[in-house]
C-alpha cells in the first residue's frame, strides 16, 4: 500500500470507531468513556484551532480560550438568561465567537510571532477579568448553569433533547466532524495553499501578490469559529460555561495538545487531545500528582520528537509504505490526513 | 488622599520586585530566545523556598542568602536538562516550558502542599510616612530589590561574564569563533534568571502567600513589563515594571483590582498595537 493509501485507511478505520463507539466502548470498558471521548472530541476542535493558526499560518496563538469562552457564554447566557431555544443559542454562541476573533484579530495579526503571541494572551485576559468580575451577567468563578432546551419539539409531546445520551452523542460528532470538514476543504483549497506560503515565507508572500494580512485574518477567523464552537457544544456538553475556562492555562493546554499531537496535520490535534484526556482520566485515580508525569511526557515528546505524534505516524508509513506510483515526492504525504 | 499614597507607594514596592523578577525573563528572552512559561513558577518556588528555610531554621534572613543559590542551581539544571535539547525552536519552548510549568506546581503541590500559607515579616515595625504609618518590611524589600537589580546591571557591564553575556547576545557566531563558550554561557544566563526570580521570591514571601499557584498572577505582568519596556530592553524593562505596579495601585484605590487589572491590560494592548517595540524604543538596544 501507499503513504496514501495507508493514511485514507486509517481515516476510514477512524470515522467508523467513532460512529459506533457507543455501540463498542460500553461492551468493553465503562460506558462513561463515551462520555469522555465526545469530550474529546470537543476539546480536539480547540486544538485543532490552535493548530489551524499554528500548523498552517504560522501564527501561534495562546488565547484561542477567548473564543472558547464566547461561544460557551453565548450558548449559556442565551439560554438561561434570554430564553432562547436551542438553535438560536447555538447561533448566538458562534457569531459571538466569530465576531470576536473579527475583532481580535484586526489588531492582533499585524504582529506576528512573540508579539501575536502576547497579544493574543492580554487579550484572553482582558475578557476573562470581565467575564470574572460581571456577575449578574456570567456568574463569576460560580459559574452558569442551565436546563437544556429540545432540539427540535412536534406534537404533543415529541421532542428531540440532548437530554438523551445517544443524541447529544450523535449531535457532538456531526458538529465535530462538520469543522473537521470544513477545515479539511479550505486546506485543500488554494485559500489552504495560500495559508502555508504565508507560513514559510511572510515576505515572498506579499511579493507573489497575496495579501498577507487578509490571509492571515481569515485563518484567525476561520480559528474564532472553530474554537467558538468548541466553546459552545462544551456549554451544551456541561450545561454550564465559568470563566475559568477562559484563563489563558486553557489556552495553553489547547497549544500543548496541538504540538503534542503534530502541528500541520489536520487530525493531530484529536490525537494529541485523546491522549492527554486518557491520561487525565486514567492517571488521576491511581496517583494523586499524575500532573508530574504529564509534564515529563510533555517535555519528552518536545524534545524527542519535536513534530509530534503526527510527525512519528508519518515517519512510521512512509517507512512501512511502498512509494506512490507517480512518487511525486515523500514531503507532499506530510501535510494530509 | 492617604489611600492613594498608600496603594501607590505598594505600587512601587510590588513594581520594584516585579521587575527583578521581569529581568530575569528579559534575559532569558534577550539571550535564549525562550518564552518562558515557567518563569511565574520560579518565583512560587522562591517563595516556597524561603518558606522551608524559615520552618527549617527559623531564621528569615538565611534565606535570602541561600534561596538565590538554590534558584541557581535548578536552574543551570533545568537549562541542561530541558532547554539545551531543543535550542533553535522557539516555539517548542514554549511548550516546554509550559511543562515544567506543570511539573514544578505538581512538586511544590505534592510537597508543600494545597493550602496557602502566610509568612510574618522579619521586621514587624512601622514607621510615619507622608502621614500613615509605613511597614518598614515593604521599604527593605524595595530596598533590596534595587540593589539587586543594580548588582546586576553592574555584574553585566563590568565582568567578564556580563561582557560574554552582552557578546553572545549581540552575535552567538562570532562570539563562539572569539573562543567564547557560549553553551556555558547560556547555562549561566538560565540560571541567572532563575535565581533572580527566587531572589524576588524570597523579597515577596512576607507580602504576598505563599501558594504553589502564586507565580500564574505574577507571570502576564512580568510579561507585560517585558513587552512594554521592550524585548529585550532590560533598563526598560525595569522601568515599565515600576510604572505598570504603580499605575495599578493607583487604579485600585479607586476601583476594584479587577477593574485595574484590566485597566492596564488594555493600556499594554495599546502600546503593542502602536509601538511594538517598547515605550522606549529608540532610546538604547
Amino acid at each position: 500500500m501507499t503513504a496514501q493509501q495507508i493514511n485514507k485507511w486509517g481515516l476510514v478505520l477512524f470515522a467508523l470507531f467513532t460512529l459506533a463507539a457507543p455501540l463498542i466502548l460500553p461492551l468493553f470498558i465503562d460506558a462513561f468513556w463515551v462520555d469522555i471521548y465526545s469530550e474529546m472530541l470537543i476539546w480536539s476542535l480547540l486544538a485543532a484551532s490552535v493548530n489551524l493558526l499554528f500548523g498552517y499560518v504560522g501564527l501561534l496563538s495562546f488565547g484561542q480560550a477567548l473564543f472558547f469562552g464566547m461561544g460557551m457564554y453565548g450558548v449559556a447566557i442565551g439560554v438561561a438568561k434570554l430564553g432562547l431555544g436551542f438553535w438560536p443559542a447555538l447561533g448566538l454562541g458562534i457569531v459571538l465567537s466569530t465576531a470576536m476573533s473579527a475583532f481580535a484579530g484586526a489588531l492582533a495579526v499585524r504582529l506576528t510571532w512573540h508579539y501575536f503571541a502576547i497579544i493574543t494572551v492580554v487579550f484572553s485576559l482582558i475578557f476573562y477579568f470581565t467575564a470574572l468580575s460581571w456577575k449578574p451577567l456570567t456568574g463569576g468563578d460560580d459559574g452558569l448553569s442551565f436546563s437544556m432546551p429540545p432540539m427540535l419539539t412536534w406534537g404533543e409531546d415529541g421532542e428531540l433533547s440532548l437530554t438523551d445520551p445517544t443524541v447529544q452523542y450523535y449531535f457532538i460528532i456531526t458538529m465535530v466532524g462538520l469543522c473537521y470538514v470544513l477545515m479539511g476543504v479550505i486546506l485543500k483549497s488554494p485559500l489552504g495553499w495560500a495559508f502555508r506560503t504565508v507560513r514559510e515565507n511572510a515576505m515572498r508572500a506579499s511579493l507573489i501578490g497575496l495579501n498577507v494580512y487578509l490571509i492571515r485574518l481569515t485563518a484567525f477567523i476561520v480559528a474564532g469559529f472553530i474554537a467558538g464552537m468548541a466553546g459552545a457544544l462544551f456549554a451544551f456538553f456541561g450545561r454550564y460555561a465559568s470563566a475559568s475556562y477562559m484563563f489563558y492555562h486553557v489556552s495553553g493546554e489547547a497549544v500543548v495538545w496541538a504540538i503534542i499531537g503534530g502541528a500541520g496535520t489536520l487530525l493531530g490535534p484529536v490525537v494529541g487531545t485523546s491522549l492527554l484526556i486518557m491520561l487525565r482520566e486514567e492517571l488521576s485515580t491511581l496517583w494523586e500528582h499524575y500532573l508530574l508525569l504529564v509534564g515529563v511526557i510533555v517535555i519528552l515528546v518536545v524534545v524527542f520528537a519535536p513534530k509530534g505524534i503526527g510527525g512519528l505516524w508519518h515517519g512510521l508509513v512512509n517507512k512501512v509504505a511502498k512509494p506512490a506510483p507517480d512518487a511525486v515526492d515523500a514531503k507532499d504525504g506530510e501535510d494530509r490526513s | 488622599m492617604e489611600l492613594v499614597i498608600a496603594l501607590g507607594m505598594n505600587g512601587i514596592v510590588w513594581g520594584l520586585i516585579i521587575a527583578l523578577i521581569a529581568l530575569g525573563l528579559s534575559i532569558i528572552f534577550g539571550l535564549l530566545d525562550i518564552i518562558n512559561i515557567a518563569h511565574g513558577d520560579f518565583f512560587m518556588v522562591g517563595t516556597v523556598l524561603a518558606w522551608a528555610v524559615f520552618e527549617g531554621t527559623g531564621n528569615y534572613w538565611l534565606a535570602f542568602a541561600i534561596v538565590p543559590i538554590i534558584g541557581f542551581g535548578l536552574g543551570a539544571l533545568i537549562e541542561y536538562a530541558v532547554i539545551q535539547p531543543i535550542k533553535n525552536a522557539a516555539a517548542l519552548s514554549i511548550v516546554a516550558t509550559f511543562g515544567l510549568s506543570i511539573i514544578l506546581q505538581e512538586s511544590v503541590r505534592a510537597t508543600y502542599g494545597a493550602a496557602p500559607s502566610r509568612l510574618t515579616a522579619p521586621i514587624e515595625t512601622t514607621i510615619p510616612l507622608f502621614g500613615l504609618e509605613y511597614e518598614v518590611y515593604r521599604l527593605f524589600a524595595a530596598f533590596i530589590s534595587v540593589v539587586a537589580i543594580i548588582a546586576f546591571f553592574i555584574f553585566l557591564h563590568r565582568t567578564k561574564m556580563g561582557t560574554w553575556m552582552r557578546a553572545v547576545r549581540y552575535d552567538p557566531e562570532t562570539a563562539t569563533a572569539m573562543g567564547i563558550p557560549a553553551r556555558r554561557v547560556y547555562q549561566i544566563t538560565f540560571a541567572i534568571g532563575f535565581a533572580m526570580a527566587a531572589l524576588g521570591g524570597v523579597v515577596a514571601g512576607p507580602i504576598t502567600t505563599v501558594d504553589f499557584q502564586a507565580g500564574v498572577d505574577v507571570l502576564p505582568f512580568c510579561f507585560m513589563a517585558v513587552i512594554i519596556g521592550g524585548l529585550g530592553n532590560l533598563e526598560g524593562t525595569v522601568a515599565a515594571a515600576v510604572m505598570l505596579a504603580f499605575f495599578e495601585g493607583v487604579m485600585a484605590s479607586f476601583a476594584d483590582p479587577t477593574m485595574a487589572r484590566i485597566g492596564s491590560l488594555c493600556l499594554m494592548s495599546l502600546v503593542l498595537l502602536i509601538r511594538p517595540h517598547g515605550i522606549f524604543s529608540g532610546a538604547t538596544r
